[in-house]
């Protein structure tokens, strides 16, 4: 198929992998479900520590299983991508790993504590969620069929970061000071979730055009902040008065003015080079590598595979 | 049968409470140890297994948790607030691993899952029957976990390097695995009221034939000398523990105490609620 | 090694496709099958297949015609119109033939 016809008949779900897919189009596929899947493995690794330290028996069970769907969604997009035949999902491991894997700007930045996860769970994840509704149109059966499973079980993370929200939100004076420093500590990065207004970027507009992207980025921005401006409202957060986000009530439009917002900081992220980031993904690295003796062993016991350990002796 | 606390003596009551906290804590500190695998297994499908491990057992805590309830505990008094030193777990859910240690993770599962197992199995029979009523939930997931300790266990030792991690974990585990049937003060009345009808010392060398046979099957030696001669010095039963149980109990209890609430939140139903089957 | 999945929601409905696990072994395929595809969905039974044992005939695929290309009226319900009434069972596989035939012919376009 060449590149006119995928654009001529681009829509929902339309392209699977019975089809012969131009490699313009399974190259833009790949890597944004490749970036999906990084995040959802880079976004598990910052919650992971509110496992141990969740200050209940329920909410600990929550949160691991809340970590555990993320990884579950790794598994499901890295498969959708790996159908585009340009990758295989160890490649994109290993890639995530050495540093080469990109993934969502907010899961660069490790979580201070409890009164910060809300940020995540709630906001971040919102956002995600938003986005990901929008996919389920997307033209890559694969890709689609994900987002349905995706969807389905992602419901239950955001309703429960509201209802950690909602708990911190109604407790003492110093809970909400507390939150609302949180707030305006990542308040910016969520704004900037879905990258810079009137994103010019070739990737994005090629991605529209086949039907992988349904909505752009600054539609899904607002519709983002349609729904959860309100919310914080409701539970009493204010919103810092930099950056200044402009309600227009005529059309129904946020207004976010980019230049109160730091992308020079933004695209040192997204280029896997934001400190924080950088060890965030040496984590990622260092457990990796711990467990690669496992995955030697299963894949050729025959050859005995002398562990690093035994060698050192 | 009894059906509640109301119907024991102070000296029976105090004996089914020593069994629960011991089943209790057990599950609990076995569970976190178990989710620092989440994020960090071999593969995405292990995690996502080792992650369900985490939360059954968890889930398991919650119902034994539960019945210590009926006898005017609640959850921050079992847990949150509690004196680390009241902890009645076994050292071996307790120890900390190395950093990707799988075979510690699926020797330690085996290890305690087969215990759990004997010991559920007598519990089928405890005189106290809100225990028997809730065995047959626990022990239809302790299946899974026992085959998938097993599973790996025979895949890790088709390959040398596999076996000889798994030699060491047992090496390293098995006396803290003695702890799991180190008695409480109150083992006789257990015993003696049917608590737990079988007593730990059976329990014990039933556990030993039945681990020493699977691990010698995969070409893995077990410590054949008397428990007395290989138990460590913390025995967990005792209340005394190793030094990573208070590094454990600061990581977990953090934001409970960073909150300073007096409640520990309930986001489901309270177990005799939830269904009538449990 | 790749375990592709499918599940059965109840008995005697069909096996569905949805999703893989990679695993080293069948044993460990079909318990981790049972974590990553049926721990919210419901679920009687799930296969495990080795992705390689998968074979695949296309309709793309050169000299392939599923079923055929030469007229084949004489298959369907709807071709026979003897009465104006039938039985209800009748009625209802002719209305799954009408659906079955609306979905090949979208499938030709």
């Amino acid at each position: 198929m060449d590149i006119d016809t995928v654009k001529e008949r681009a829509g929902p779900r339309e392209f699977g992998p019975g089809d012969d897919m131009p490699r313009e189009y399974r190259e833009a596929a790949t890597r944004m479900i490749q970036f999906h899947a990084n995040s959802e493995i880079m976004g598990a690794y910052i919650e992971r520590p509110f496992i141990r330290q969740a200050p209940s028996l329920d909410r600990k069970l929550a949160v691991s299983a809340q970590v555990q769907d993320e990884v579950g969604h790794g598994q499901l997009l890295y498969r959708a991508a790996e159908e585009l035949g340009i990758k295989t999902r160890e490649e994109m491991l290993d890639e995530l790993e050495a540093g080469d894997g990109k993934f969502l700007n907010c899961f660069h930045y490790p979580l201070d504590d409890w009164y910060e996860l809300p940020m995540i769970m709630f906001f971040v994840d919102g956002a995600a969620m938003r986005r990901q509704a929008t996919l389920k149109r997307t033209s890559w059966e694969p890709y689609a069929h994900a987002i349905d499973k995706i969807c389905f079980e992602e419901g239950f993370h955001i309703k429960h970061g509201e209802d950690i929200l909602r708990t911190i939100a109604t407790g003492s004076k110093r809970d909400r000071e507390r939150l609302q420093a949180a707030f305006e500590k990542w308040w910016p990065r969520i704004l900037q979730f879905f990258g810079p207004t009137d994103d010019q970027s070739t990737h994005g507009e090629f991605a529209m055009e086949v039907g992988l992207k349904t909505m752009s980025n600054d539609d899904l921005r607002n519709a983002f902040l349609n729904a959860y401006v309100p919310k914080a409202k409701k539970y009493g957060l204010e919103l810092p008065e930099y950056p200044r986000v402009e309600y227009h009530e005529a059309d129904d439009y946020y207004e976010v003015y980019e230049e109160d917002l730091d992308w020079e900081e933004f695209f040192t992220v997204a280029k896997n080079e934001y400190p924080t980031g950088v060890g965030q993904i040496e984590k990622r690295e260092r457990a990796q590598a711990a467990v690669e003796w496992v995955r030697d062993a299963i894949e050729s016991p025959e050859q005995g595979g002398v562990s690093p350990a035994a060698a050192d002796d | 049968m009894v059906d509640g606390p109301e119907e024991l003596s102070d000296r029976e009551r105090a004996a089914v409470e020593a069994e629960l906290r011991t089943l209790a804590d057990d599950e609990f500190v076995v569970a976190e140890r178990y989710t620092e695998w989440q994020v960090r297994g071999p593969t995405l499908e292990a995690d996502i297994a080792i992650a369900n491990i985490a939360q059954d057992e968890l889930g398991h805590a919650r119902l034994w948790y539960d019945l210590l309830e009926d006898f005017g505990y609640d959850q921050v008094d079992l847990i949150w607030e509690r004196d680390p030193a009241d902890f009645r777990h076994a050292t071996l859910v307790e120890l900390p691993f190395e950093d990707g240690d799988w075979a510690d993770c699926v020797v330690r599962g085996y290890l305690y899952d087969t215990h759990e197992h004997l010991r559920l199995q007598a519990l089928e029979d405890s005189a106290y029957a809100p225990i028997a009523d809730r065995v047959g939930k626990v022990k239809g997931e302790e299946t899974y976990h026992r085959e998938h300790t097993q599973n790996w266990l025979e895949r890790l030792a088709e390959s040398r390097a596999g076996r000889e991690r798994i030699q060491r974990a047992v090496d390293r585990l098995f006396p803290h695995a003695l702890t799991l049937f180190e008695r409480t003060d109150h083992e006789e009345t257990i015993v003696d009221t049917d608590v737990r009808p079988e007593p730990l010392a059976d329990l014990r060398a039933e556990w030993r034939e039945v681990v020493s046979g699977f691990l010698a099957g995969l070409g893995v030696d077990v410590p054949v000398e008397d428990a007395a001669e290989l138990l460590p010095d913390s025995r967990g039963r005792d209340g005394t523990h190793t030094e990573a149980w208070r590094s454990l109990y600061d990581e977990f209890t953090f934001t409970y105490r960073q909150l300073g609430r007096s409640e520990a939140p309930s986001l489901m139903p309270a177990p005799e609620e939830a269904d009538v089957d449990v | 090694m790749i375990w592709e999945v499918f599940r059965q929601e109840k008995a005697k409905d069909y096996h569905t496709h949805v999703g893989n696990v990679h695993a080293p072994d069948a044993e460990l395929a079909k318990q981790y099958a049972q974590i990553m595809h049926a721990r919210r969905k419901p679920a009687n039974s799930l296969w495990v297949v080795p992705k390689e044992e998968i074979e695949t005939v296309h309709a793309d695929d050169p000299g392939t015609e599923m079923g055929g290309t030469t007229q084949k009226q004489y298959r369907w319900a709807t071709n026979y119109n003897t009465d104006e009434t039938f039985a209800e069972e009748i009625e209802a596989s002719q209305r799954e033939q009408e659906e079955a035939e609306r979905d090949l012919a979208e499938a030709d376009n």
